[in-house]
């Protein structure tokens, strides 16, 4: 009950935080509309090249299966990886330290308020503009479409909070972590659908997406594919997969790092 | 009943770290690097009333913060025992933390971008406290530390003073029994630093809060505590009430001898006498009663130096506590 309670006030006060830098939500806005606008028309020009199929997949699909992982990426849980390594280079973990809270649900709840303000209003203007430009694909009207969208979409987010946790905690033995974050944030980007659909995937390349973390932690962006309808318990179930196993490299290596704790000043 | 809110047992604390070695070769130093330990706390042991304000002091590097962080659970001792409030601080961080505050002066806890009611409710629902009682005790709290002028203001946007304030204030939004505030005057101006060591004396005062400071600043020391620890290379040398701490190099006294006209010799001084600092204006020397008494050296240094007027007095704080570590330094 008072974790519920605390999340919910760190999400109400970063919300309050970030509606008074309107700023902020611009550059992400432009930031989002810069890097999947693009995307999105050099896709379009590519798929009118083909003659609008490629690999049985339209632009229609693509298009949408890109927007997911922008959308997804505005939440910024990836950067959970650089706030540990920030408290632990600045010292600032004594103060968290010495609250009566968990350290890793607070920073995984802060994170996620952090960048859910921006998530909410970039994804509902987007997805208005987006259905008004291209439509929607048949597989977004189906019944289960919405329902699974969420389960894969929290599953997403846990994973992703799990992923760059592990890659924060390593602050506590390595002074820069910065190379080990972007090994697997390329993994993330690449295997998550972000440079080039998961649907135009090589075959061996789409296992590996398919069966890593990496790739797991972006499974929003299978949804719009007719596939999804078969298969979303399959991939939901290698998201649960790799959650228990992240929350248990989580777990151990907190309690080993806790140990671990050196700031300066002692 | 335990009267003690903080008992210290035979507390050490090391840190090991990896060092290049430069003679090995670099595939020796990658994956048997040599491992080198520092003692940052020696086998300490102390004890602390309910309601003392104790002052914990050293040079730097002596393992002052290190014990407060282990005081706190953030550091785990390599040896020894710390009960606080009757929990072992690496046993039971989170419910320890609900029975002290803390403040850590070089580092804020506070929201940036927002007012300062906005942390304090933060941390009442963080301290788990009902919403009634929140807003109760953040009226008491604006009240007590006199925030109502910059209540609404971004913490950001508040002077060094204000901040410190309210950073106190954050850290007593649960009515904690013990505070530890490691150098909270640090970077604060004369009028800011008394009136935040008021706003301690009050709350030790009216909620009896035990009070555990480090502070490099002598003022703090002398107008906040009632009992100081010394602590230098990680062992207690000196544990004592704060107004025996003068005392302690009474057998050494001051004189100041101001020139009548211009000192332009400096001769050598008798024995018991010796030079503190020296120009042509004024000259001071410090005077070993063992050794000589004040009347005897008055006479010689008359005798030595034509001046138009002479001061003779004790050591200050400040004074007192550079000797002992000085001393405690050349011991080593």
């Amino acid at each position: 009950m008072k974790e519920i309670r605390l999340a919910t006030k760190i999400l109400k006060t970063l919300v309050k935080d970030r509606i008074q830098y309107l700023d902020r939500l611009v550059v992400d806005t432009i930031g989002v509309i810069a890097r999947c606008g693009i995307l999105l028309i050099l896709y379009w020009y590519v798929f009118k090249l083909s003659n609008g199929v490629i690999n049985g997949t339209t632009f229609l699909f693509a298009a949408w299966s890109i927007f997911f992982y922008f959308s997804f990426s505005v939440l910024r849980l990836r950067d959970i990886s650089r706030e540990i390594m920030k408290d632990i280079q600045t010292g600032n973990v004594e103060v968290l330290f010495s609250k009566p809270i968990s350290y890793l649900s607070y920073r995984m709840w802060w994170q996620v308020g952090s960048g859910i303000y921006s998530f909410v209003v970039i994804t509902l203007l987007a997805v208005v503009a987006l259905f008004f430009i291209i439509g929607l694909p048949p597989t977004m009207t189906i019944g289960i479409f919405i329902p699974t969208l969420i389960l894969t979409f929290f599953c997403g987010a846990i994973l992703s909070l799990f992923l760059y946790t592990i890659v924060g905690l390593l602050s506590f033995w390595i002074e820069d972590i910065n190379p080990v974050f972007w090994i697997v944030d390329k993994a993330v980007m690449i295997l998550g659908g972000s440079y080039l659909p998961v649907a135009l995937f090589p075959a061996f390349m789409f296992k590996i997406a398919l069966w890593s973390p990496f790739g797991a932690s972006q499974f929003v962006t299978h949804t719009v594919y007719e596939t999804w309808q078969t298969n979303w318990y399959q991939l939901v179930g290698i998201q649960l997969f790799w959650i228990v196993l992240l929350g248990l490299v989580v777990y151990f290596m907190f309690e080993s790092a806790k140990k671990k704790v050196s700031v300066n000043g002692g | 009943m335990n009267s003690n809110s903080i008992t210290v047992s035979n507390l050490t604390k090391k840190f090991s770290f990896s060092a290049r070695n430069s003679s090995s070769g670099w595939l020796k130093n990658l994956f048997s690097p040599e491992t080198k330990e520092i003692v940052a706390v020696n086998d300490i042991s102390f004890s602390v009333k309910h309601g003392e304000r104790i002052a914990f002091i050293g040079p730097n590097g002596a393992g002052k913060s290190t014990t407060i962080k282990m005081l706190t659970g953030i550091l785990f001792p390599t040896s020894g025992k710390v009960n606080i409030l009757g929990f072992d601080p690496t046993k039971d961080r989170k419910k320890l933390a609900y029975q002290i505050g803390t403040v850590f002066g070089q580092r804020s806890q506070l929201l940036p971008n927002l007012p300062i009611t906005d942390s304090l409710e933060f941390f009442g629902v963080m301290y788990d406290m009902p919403e009634k009682e929140i807003k109760k005790r953040i009226a008491e709290l604006v009240e007590l530390f006199d925030l109502s002028s910059f209540i609404t203001q971004p913490v950001r946007k508040l002077s060094l003073g204000q901040r410190m304030r309210a950073e106190v204030a954050a850290s007593l939004i649960h009515k904690p029994k013990i505070i530890l505030l490691d150098e909270p005057t640090i970077g604060l101006d004369v009028v800011a630093k008394k009136s935040l060591r008021d706003l301690l004396l009050k709350i030790n005062k009216e909620e009896n809060t035990t009070i555990f400071l480090t502070s490099h600043d002598v003022g703090d020391i002398e107008s906040l505590c009632d009992r100081t620890i010394v602590i230098n290379h990680g062992v207690v040398i000196r544990d004592l009430p704060t107004q025996d701490l003068a005392k302690t190099f009474v057998y050494e006294k001051y004189i100041d001898l101001v020139a009548l006209s211009n000192f332009n010799n400096f001769p050598e001084l008798p024995e018991g006498i010796r030079y503190s600092s020296k120009d042509k204006n004024k000259i001071t020397v410090v005077v070993d009663i063992n050794k000589i008494n004040v009347q005897e050296s008055l006479k010689k240094l008359l005798d030595l130096f034509e001046v138009e007027d002479i001061d003779v007095y004790n050591a200050d704080l400040e004074t007192v506590i550079r000797h002992i570590y000085e001393r405690d330094s050349t011991s080593n």
